[in-house]
């Protein structure tokens, strides 16, 4: 029985090949669409999942208070004392490791040097996350402060083998450190990446001031790893009380909490310390866009099959006199669905291969199919089955209620009011669905246009930045006279951080005519040198920029705008305010520049001169010279004054650029897969008039006969179709109206929905649509008449 | 072997109510070929459907060897019809997807009858209807005529004891009607019971008895006597 209701799906899949094709090929695509953007999703919904015991690792957040005992702002920031406090009085804490952020640092095996991702850690990392050492002891690796782990491609590039135990390593043309251990690759879809592990204990020769237990400085990173049975509420009950009785308490005390670390990269958005979700919310917006496709491809099935049921309705009429019964025909209509999306399936894995390479280098990840998994098998036969089903559903229990006497003298018809409005309600559902996508498409666009045109506060294009390392720390007005006297660039200064950067905030402000006894608003400060404006060009209010012939600007500050708004001086020029507990002066305001999020106004921001805070050397290009020769020029220079260290000349555009990139990628997935989306229901709709003439080629025959005219056929044929086009518009233009609106409220600098993008996504899919039934009606209304009626 | 008492059955439509079946009595004997005939409309489809079960009456009582078939609910209506009649249609209703040897053999899939013996039966029938060299072609290869005995060949293989056919003739010429009429005839002289739908006189001349319908009512019943004294 099987075999035969194979059979017979297999000579239907053969016999129809538009439908077929329109129907694997659709699937195909809703398979391919769904399984790419699955792969997505599984990638970052596994993001810092990779530990054996991940879910009982915790990160230490930490709350920085607001007005109005709120919460202004959480971050994963913490100070070198927490952690031995953590380690020492809270007995749920099975390890407890500090660690820096990571940045690029150099290492060096003798004789070549590379910039490679580096990060600090104590010993207890290595028992928190579960490393797969190649050589070396877990257990010692991290406990002599000169030693360091390499990953396995770091070691390869240093020496070409991994075979690399107790050979030396030169850190930042500094130390010699030994290795003593090589550890397999980091998966990429973590955020504890790095190239090289040193320990903490060298951290504090490197940086003395680490040594010492501060509660002020939270540019490190605590990790805690828990009992297994350990409740979080509780230990973040012992958390709050152990930092309160081990600080001073004032209003700008920060406290602390645990939170799963696994769960920052997707849940990591906090407003008044409470989580309120995170990247998650778009990780739901793609899981609905993959699930939107393939419905939208099940729906196509549906409206084919059913749409086909007069031809169908006789082999269930016989079937049904010589004993079949309803069960073994739905069966068979499920088994036809189930052999069609097998077909799409391996249509979709082959079109899933094609597209992969690009589609990562458009979001700049790996992804792949992991063949040899049987969790990815059962997903796609989970998905396969799913799909069959949906699609099949329908149509095997419409197509198997057909009563045979009235099937078996073709007395079936469509004219069922209930079955064409369903048909119908199908239609205008996925128009609805690729509307709404056309729509969110132009306005992700339009916002990421608008933002990406609104002014940073300088020209981004005229300035590159080099990090400041090395012997670029200590012989900087060197570098400097000799950069100008080359000629490659009209002004540089030296600056703590780059101007675009995150963080580096501060509360230990005060101004005259302050209410509070303690300031609780979050400023941003820069320390530079000379020629800070001359260089970046960044607008300058009122004032000067600082100065060599006053010596006095030693102690003076710039100020940004929405500085002095904070601080309410009328005329700031002159007036003092205490930074860090010293007195300084304001020489100059600036204009507010956009140095963080481009989507949200930055904290206000204080630059103060010194020379002492090295970071990134900034540098306004000389416009006269190629943007080569001044490149070749400055690698050459710093070459001469870094001979250990690689140049990395870095445009600042490119720095700007990486800021849009969240919403680039939401971007490209929206256009990518909305226009799949319209694709694959113009496909349906194609299907459905393809199938709409056939039926009536006799009725055409004889109207042509009587003399109706070329266009009249046409219409007679798109008419119904562009009416159910022009039902979707009317339904989903309110919707996506509010839907975009409610997401261009997640950003404080956005753009109005502009009146003609309905019109436009209205007319665009109603275009879509006339074409494509056009071409089918116009086929067969042009056919000779003769041959319509000869059909029978 | 049928005993059909006081069969009425109404169809009905939003402006109108027909009335198919008057009052029908009609009893089969084990055996026998039996003809009905009659006008268009009526009710020789309608009386025909009612005893392959296919349709429903509004009341009545049909018997089929002392087992009331009005009570039955669907599925054991559709498991009493698939171990007990064949049927011959006028547009021989083959299904287009399966070869010949597949169309003949789908009955007895449905009645779970072993591969083996499957191929044995389907393969004897072949034999017997003469189109053995047609058995792995598809419906739309063969004429009209090859059409309906592979149709014959489908009602005949569960070796039912009533057939039940409707214009058997009707969508062929008369060299290829008469030959499907023999194959009735004999399948007749090996005992099946055939009920038989027609328009055509000349098809009915070749059954035992000839009912004549109008307006839902019996109203004559013939003995073919040639035919019957050439049985004796």
């Amino acid at each position: 029985m099987f075999k035969l209701n194979l059979k017979i799906a297999l000579r239907n899949l053969w016999k129809n090949k538009t439908s077929s094709f329109i129907n694997v090929i659709g699937l195909a695509i809703g398979l391919a669409a769904c399984l790419m953007l699955l792969l997505y999703v599984s990638y970052e919904w596994n993001f810092d999942k990779q530990a054996k015991n991940s879910d009982n690792v915790y990160m230490a957040m930490t709350n920085v208070p607001g007005e109005g005992n709120k919460v202004a702002h959480t971050f994963n920031g913490s100070t070198t004392a927490l952690g031995p406090l953590l380690k020492q009085n809270l007995p749920e804490a099975k390890y407890v490791t500090r660690m820096d952020y990571g940045k690029k640092s150099l290492i060096a095996n003798g004789q070549n040097s590379f910039k490679k991702d580096s990060k600090f850690a104590e010993p207890d990392i290595l028992k928190m996350y579960d490393y797969q050492f190649i050589a070396g002891d877990p257990k010692t690796a991290l406990t002599n402060p000169l030693s360091v782990i390499l990953t396995e491609s770091t070691a390869k590039i240093l020496f070409g083998t991994t075979d690399v135990l107790n050979k030396s390593v030169r850190y930042q043309d500094q130390e010699n450190l030994n290795i003593t251990g090589v550890i397999k690759d980091l998966p990429e879809n973590s955020s504890n990446r790095f190239d090289f592990l040193m320990p903490w204990s060298f951290y504090e020769i490197v940086d003395a001031s680490a040594k010492d237990l501060n509660w002020n400085n939270y540019s490190f990173v605590t990790m805690v790893s828990l009992n297994p049975d350990a409740n979080i509420d509780l230990v973040n009950r012992k958390v709050e009380a152990l930092v309160k009785a081990n600080t001073p308490q004032n209003a700008q005390s920060q406290p602390h909490f645990l939170y799963q670390a696994s769960k920052l990269h997707l849940f990591g958005k906090f407003e008044n310390g409470k989580n309120i979700g995170g990247d998650i919310e778009q990780i739901y917006l793609f899981m609905g866009l993959a699930f939107g496709i393939l419905l939208i491809a099940c729906i196509n099935f549906m409206n084919m099959a059913t749409a086909k049921s007069e031809k169908r309705a006789k082999e269930v009429g016989i079937k049904k006199t010589i004993g079949a019964n309803r069960s073994s025909l739905i069966f068979q209509f499920l088994t036809e669905s189930m052999v069609l999306t097998l077909v799409a399936i391996i249509v979709a894995i082959a079109l899933l291969e094609i597209c992969l390479p690009s589609f990562n280098k458009l979001l700049n990840i790996n992804l792949g199919i992991t063949y040899f998994n049987a969790v990815s098998w059962i997903g796609i036969l989970g998905i396969v089955l799913a799909t069959g089903l949906i699609a099949g559903s329908y149509p095997a229990f419409y197509l198997s209620s057909f009563n045979p006497i009235q099937t078996l003298k073709r007395k079936i018809s469509s004219s069922g009011f209930l079955k064409i409005s369903l048909r119908q309600v199908l239609v205008v559902g996925q128009f609805c669905f690729a509307i709404i996508l056309i729509i969110s498409t132009l306005v992700i666009y339009r916002q990421i246009q608008y933002i990406k045109n609104k002014p940073v506060g300088f020209d981004v294009n005229a300035l590159v930045e080099i990090p400041q390392e090395g012997e670029l720390k200590t012989k900087f007005d060197l570098f400097k006279t000799e950069m100008l006297k080359s000629g490659a660039v009209t002004s540089m200064y030296q600056s703590s951080v780059s101007l675009s950067h995150r963080g580096r905030n501060f509360m230990d402000m005060k101004w005259d005519g302050m209410t509070k006894p303690e300031n609780t608003v979050m400023f941003n400060q820069v320390a530079t040198s000379y020629d800070f404006i001359k260089t970046n060009g960044i607008k300058l209010l009122q004032g000067r920029d600082f100065s060599k012939s006053f010596a006095s600007d030693t102690s003076a500050v710039m100020v940004s705008a929405s500085a002095v708004k904070v601080f309410g001086y009328k005329d700031p020029i002159g007036r003092n305010v205490m930074v860090f507990g010293s007195k300084a002066h304001i020489v100059g305001v600036f204009d507010d520049y956009v140095w963080d999020s481009p989507y949200k106004s930055n904290n206000p921001q204080i630059v103060y001169l010194t020379s002492g805070q090295t970071g990134t050397i900034t540098m306004r290009l000389n416009a006269a010279n190629s943007i080569q020769s001044n490149i070749e020029t400055i690698a050459k220079i710093s070459k001469a004054f870094n001979p250990a260290y690689p140049t990395e000349i870095t445009f600042i555009n490119s720095l700007y650029q990486e800021k849009y990139k969240a919403e680039k990628t939401l971007g490209i997935l929206s256009n990518l897969f909305g226009g799949l989306a319209i694709f694959v229901s113009c496909l349906g709709l194609f299907g459905l008039v393809t199938y709409s003439a056939e039926q009536r080629t006799k009725e055409f025959g004889v109207r042509k006969v009587l003399g109706a005219s070329l266009l009249n056929l046409m219409q007679l044929l798109s008419l119904s179709f562009i009416k159910m086009i022009v039902v979707s518009i009317v339904i989903a233009v309110p919707l996506s109206y509010y839907l975009m609106n409610k997401w261009l409220m997640n950003f404080e600098f956005r753009t109005e929905i502009s009146w003609w993008i309905i019109p436009v996504a209205g007319f665009g899919t109603l275009l879509m649509a006339l074409i494509t039934v056009s071409l089918q009606a116009y086929k067969s209304a042009k056919a000779n008449p003769v041959d319509a009626l000869k059909y029978e | 072997m049928i005993k059909i008492e006081n069969l009425e059955k109404v169809y009905k439509t939003e402006e109108i109510e027909t009335t198919a079946l008057n009052g029908i009595n009609l009893h089969v004997k084990a055996g026998e070929f039996v003809s009905i005939m009659g006008p268009s409309g009526c009710g020789k489809s309608t009386l025909l459907n009612v005893m392959g079960l296919l349709d429903k009456p509004e009341s009545g009582s049909y018997k089929f060897i002392d087992t009331e078939l009005l009570t039955l609910n669907d599925k054991e209506r559709s498991n009493f019809r698939k171990r007990n009649m064949g049927f011959v249609f006028q547009n021989f209703n083959l299904i287009d997807e399966l070869t010949v040897f597949e169309n003949i053999e789908l009955p007895l899939i449905y009645n779970k009858v072993p591969a083996g013996e499957r191929k044995k039966l389907v393969n004897e029938i072949i034999g017997r209807m003469n189109i053995v060299n047609r058995s792995g072609h598809f419906p739309q290869q063969l004429s009209g005529g090859q059409q309906q005995r592979v149709a014959v060949a489908r009602a005949l293989v569960t070796k039912p004891k009533l057939v039940l056919a409707d214009e058997p003739t009707g969508n062929l010429d008369s060299t290829h009607g008469n030959e499907v009429m023999e194959l009735l005839c004999e399948l007749n002289e090996t005992g099946t019971t055939i009920v038989m739908v027609t328009h055509s006189s000349h098809d009915a001349s070749f059954s035992n008895r000839i009912i004549n319908l109008k307006d839902g009512h019996v109203i004559s019943e013939k003995i073919n006597k040639g035919k019957t004294e050439e049985l004796i």
